[in-house]
């Protein structure tokens, strides 16, 4: 039953030209060169330092690699992070 | 530091840092709720450092003992907490009312009071009027009528005003006057009578004012009284201003003399330029040096002068016309010699005795003809206003 309604997601998603983290719940990352980065459809906070960034997401995590790392805001779905940004990784 | 905006710096926004090892978890509850924390950063000894409202604090308590961590406060900033300080520097925040409050208080009054537009009223009498209504310096300005009602009062209180127009400009209040322009009162006559200022066959009498004394064809002589201004009979008798028009034939006699030959200027059409350069007031002739060619001319001078956006400079130049001159003699006939001699009077006549004097007969009474000259002798017969005024002597007691 799953397997048919993500199908019937996916397909209305192609017909209807639909972005992919609206119909799939998935992260949407904006990235302004290797200083700010703001993620959307976040799933909560799983490590944080100075260095490193974990996020929860619907499916996997993220893993958000840099220094000096600051999370200037946080929202239940959204999160806004400053500084160095060396590496993002999704970890499924 | 993040900006923080001034909402929250009315709210007040404290910095904590939070110890414990499910510090991610507290995180995730505070903003599942609803808190919001800003500016999270881990310091260097594994404490988590963020800033979060006044309200929000309180409300992050409870999460603290779920997720065993441990929270103090670093730093506070806002309104509140500044006015947590004021009140221990009691002095300072009476100071600062008091000041506040005195500037309030001082800008409230009217300092100073210009009055616009006055010509024939004096200063003094505007302010006056405006002292009555309350308008003086060092009054409330709040205990000031309505700029309407205040210019309606001023308008009765002022003679002579025909609006006033009250503005208050903070601290100043700006009195404008505009003043009824009255029409110049009449001159004031005295009784008089009308009389004859020469001897003359009345023609016409008209009396607006006062007793026609003379009537139609009647001779008068100068001085007899036209119309009078004593008026009734008896007791009631009456001294007004006369007022009419009497018209009378008047003869006038005038000895002519009028020239055979006349000469006239002519100009011949040569001529010579000669140009002056002009500084301040003095000219100075730069070209047309030498006397000219011609012996008789007249000069025109034309003068121009510089000048930029309606200043006039002190330079400019002059231009001299020579333009030479022909006497000529013209011969006239005799009789019209005589016609223009009588032109001559008859324009006299119309400008001594008035555009309205008509004249009705004239009478060549002799003519001889000498010495290039026609003489002659003319009689005038003028219809003409013969009035004089005389004033009547009040007779006082008897």
């Amino acid at each position: 039953m799953r397997r048919i309604s993500r199908k019937i997601r996916k397909l209305t998603a192609e017909i209807l030209d639909l972005p992919q983290d609206v119909v799939f719940d998935l992260p949407r990352m904006t990235m302004i060169g290797d200083r700010q980065l703001y993620i959307e459809n976040h799933r909560g906070v799983l490590h944080f330092t100075s260095d490193k960034l974990r996020l929860a997401l619907s499916k996997g995590e993220l893993e958000v690699t840099g220094n000096g790392l600051a999370i200037r805001a946080i929202w239940t779905e959204e999160v806004f992070i400053e500084g160095q940004i060396i590496q993002i990784q999704i970890l499924n | 530091m993040v900006n923080v905006s001034w909402l929250q710096t009315i709210k007040g926004v404290v910095t904590v840092r939070i110890r414990g090892d499910q510090q991610e978890m507290l995180v995730n509850e505070a903003t599942g709720t609803g808190i919001r924390l800003w500016s999270i950063r881990r310091t260097s000894n594994g404490e988590l450092e963020c800033e979060l409202s006044v309200g929000d604090f309180f409300r992050l308590r409870p999460f603290l003992k779920r997720t065993s961590c441990r929270m103090h406060v670093v730093a506070r900033r806002g309104l509140p907490f500044w006015l947590n300080r004021l009140e221990r520097r009691k002095f300072f925040a009476a100071g600062l009312f008091l000041f506040m409050a005195g500037m309030y208080l001082l800008s409230s009054l009217v300092w100073n009071i210009e009055v616009k537009g006055n010509m024939k009223l004096t200063e003094e009498q505007v302010l006056l009027a405006a002292r009555q209504e309350g308008i003086y310096p060092f009054q409330w300005s709040f205990r000031l009528d309505d700029a309407d009602v205040l210019s309606k009062n001023l308008v009765r209180k002022l003679p002579g005003a025909a609006w006033v127009g009250v503005q208050q400009h903070g601290t100043k209040i700006i009195i404008e006057v505009v003043e009824n322009t009255v029409p110049e009162p009449l001159p004031l006559y005295s009784p008089r009578h009308l009389i004859a200022s020469v001897d003359a066959v009345v023609t016409e009498v008209k009396a607006e004012a006062g007793r026609p004394v003379v009537s139609k064809n009647k001779k008068v002589k100068r001085g007899d009284i036209l119309i009078s201004g004593t008026i009734g009979a008896g007791e009631n008798t009456q001294t007004v201003v006369a007022k009419g028009q009497v018209k009378g034939l008047v003869w006038h006699e005038y000895a002519i003399s009028s020239p055979l030959a006349q000469k006239t200027k002519v100009y011949t059409g040569s001529s010579k330029t000669r140009w002056h350069l002009l500084i301040g007031d003095r000219t100075l002739q730069i070209s047309g040096y030498g006397k000219p060619s011609f012996e008789k001319y007249e000069s025109v001078k034309i003068q121009e002068q510089l000048s930029w956006r309606g200043w006039s400079l002190p330079l400019g130049r002059v231009k001299e016309r020579l333009m030479e001159m022909r006497e000529d003699t013209r011969t006239r006939s005799e009789e019209e010699a005589i016609a223009l001699g009588l032109l001559q009077a008859k324009a006299d006549i119309v400008s001594k005795e008035g555009a309205d004097a008509k004249i009705v007969d004239q009478n060549i009474l002799h003519q001889k003809t000498e010495n290039g000259k026609v003489y002659m002798k003319v009689f005038f017969e003028v219809e003409q206003s013969i009035i004089e005024e005389m004033p009547l002597v009040q007779m006082q007691g008897e």
